[in-house]
């Protein structure tokens, strides 16, 4: 998967899980947004969705520091890199 | 210190409609909320009693997602009664999230619906991977507090939560644990009520036991019958009701609309068996609630009895009335009108009577055509009246030996 197939999955998990249409990309997701705990636990279960594979205890701690929609891309394509999945655009 | 406690707003949805005018509507004009029980491809077609209480109306919920997303249909029903609640008492936001005003509600079960649904994917599930259909949010949807805390949530209210879970008596608590906490000043106001969903595992529960009506599948509108001959059991129903207590001086500074003075509370248990009503337990309550009131209990000339018209329950009721209250009280049994709403029973007969006061009419118990004479020594109503009501007294008993009864008094 490329960088823009996995923007592109996010955009449409915030549109279809968290009704949040086209978020910005830097902006701190709990203060624009009102995204909390339990929205979080929500996109881990669909970022194992899109990965097809489950996530680790250790590689779910890494995502406690995210904060913004760049943050979770980032996190996937580490993700995605672990499982031989990334792909150069 | 003792303070002064009254309610100053209330809303409810129910069988017989959501809001005062269609409730005071159904009320003088009979019109029963009993219909056929909805298929639910699970236990509908197994149930022998055909009958329910339903809320079959639209309801014009306009909640966001961050509150939508831990909310299951009881808290629907929950938050938006809040909702009215909040609305009509004028109170404002300062106030709301000051930790001034605390929540007391509660739902039989969390959400059976939910609770279903996990079920489902559990049992369902061929691997490891479908158990993720298990969603996160399922325990917050389903746990037995809440409504309670999805109303907190919504509102950004930061005191007391009291959440009671007591099947029938559920709400009444709500309102007397409520009382309590205003009364000896632990909050100012209180949000009290309760909530259940469409459910039928609570229908199969009192089917299974013989308690649920079955000989009027038919024709729905002819049951269920408290106090009457041809009665065979309870209908079961969904809806929720809400009431705001604060305190009285701080209303009457403020300027609410008082619709009533809470003026006792009493609440006991059985001590033994769990299902069967209990004469001495019931008859307790009512002598408690009637000493907390300080009043003499001919000065009650209401009473929403808890009237399920189950064949026992009806006739204890009616023996403990009489015992403790005599003759003189008018009875409606209000379960007549809509079934069964379990955890909001308490708080919607509540709001029932506090109409039926500010309005000036006693509604009477539906499908009460001849009177059980084991029954027959109370003062019935049997046709619509128009009569003042001073003081009245709502009653609920609840499985697990849990009985109630609330004192309300009218100050206009």
């Amino acid at each position: 998967m490329t960088r823009q197939e996995i923007e592109q999955e996010v955009k449409s998990i915030f549109l279809r899980e968290f009704e949040i249409e086209n978020p910005q990309m830097d902006k701190d997701l709990r203060e624009t947004y009102g995204f909390d705990s339990i929205d979080a636990i929500e996109l881990l279960l669909e970022i194992e969705r899109f990965l097809g594979s489950e996530l680790t205890q250790e590689e779910k701690k890494q995502a406690m520091d995210i904060r913004t929609v760049n943050q979770i891309c980032d996190y996937i394509e580490k993700m995605a890199k672990v499982r031989g999945l990334a792909k150069e655009a | 210190m003792a303070r002064r406690v009254v309610i100053t707003a209330a809303a409810a949805i129910t069988p017989i409609g959501h809001g005062r005018d269609k409730i005071v509507e159904s009320l003088q004009k009979g019109i029963s909320g009993i219909k056929p029980l909805r298929e639910d491809e699970l236990l509908s077609r197994y149930i022998h009693s055909k009958v329910y209480g339903t809320v079959d109306y639209p309801v014009d919920y306009d909640f966001k997602r961050q509150y939508r997303k831990t909310m299951a249909p009881c808290s629907y029903y929950a938050c938006q009664v809040a909702k009215e609640v909040l609305e009509q008492s004028g109170l404002t936001e300062e106030f709301i999230t000051s930790g001034n005003l605390g929540v007391a509600f509660g739902s039989i079960h969390g959400s059976p619906l939910t609770q279903r649904d996990i079920y489902r994917t559990f049992f369902e599930a061929k691997d490891k991977k479908d158990y993720q259909a298990i969603g996160a949010v399922d325990y917050l949807k389903s746990m037995v507090h809440t409504t309670a805390v999805n109303i907190t949530k919504m509102f950004g209210i930061t005191g007391r939560v009291i959440s009671s879970g007591t099947a029938c008596t559920t709400s009444s608590q709500s309102i007397g644990y409520g009382y309590e906490a205003v009364k000896f000043g632990m909050q100012e106001a209180m949000l009290c009520g309760g909530a259940d969903e469409y459910d039928t595992i609570t229908v199969a529960v009192f089917d299974n036991l013989l308690a649920c009506s079955t000989a009027f599948n038919n024709e729905p509108k002819r049951t269920p019958r408290p106090f009457d001959n041809q009665r065979d059991g309870l209908v079961v129903a969904e809806g929720g009701g809400a009431v705001l207590l604060e305190e009285y001086e701080f209303a009457k500074k403020r300027g609410a609309d008082i619709l009533g003075e809470v003026i006792g509370f009493a609440c006991n248990n059985n001590g033994g068996d769990l299902i069967l009503p209990n004469l001495n337990g019931i008859t307790k309550t009512l002598q408690l609630g009637v000493a907390c009131a300080q009043i003499n209990p001919e000065e009650v000339d209401l009473i929403s009895a808890h009237a399920t018209a189950t064949k026992m329950g009806d006739i204890i009721e009616a023996q403990a009335i009489s015992e403790v209250f005599g003759a003189n009280p008018h009875i409606v049994g209000l379960k007549s009108y809509m079934g069964h709403t379990m955890a909001a029973c308490g708080v919607i007969e509540t709001i029932c009577t506090l109409y039926m006061m500010r309005e000036g009419f006693i509604a009477p118990t539906l499908n009460l055509e001849e009177i059980d004479e084991r029954c027959a020594m109370l003062n019935h109503v049997q046709s619509l009246m128009q009569k003042p009501v001073k003081t009245a007294a709502i009653q609920n008993f609840a499985f697990g030996g849990v009985n109630t009864i609330l004192l309300i008094r009218n100050l206009s």
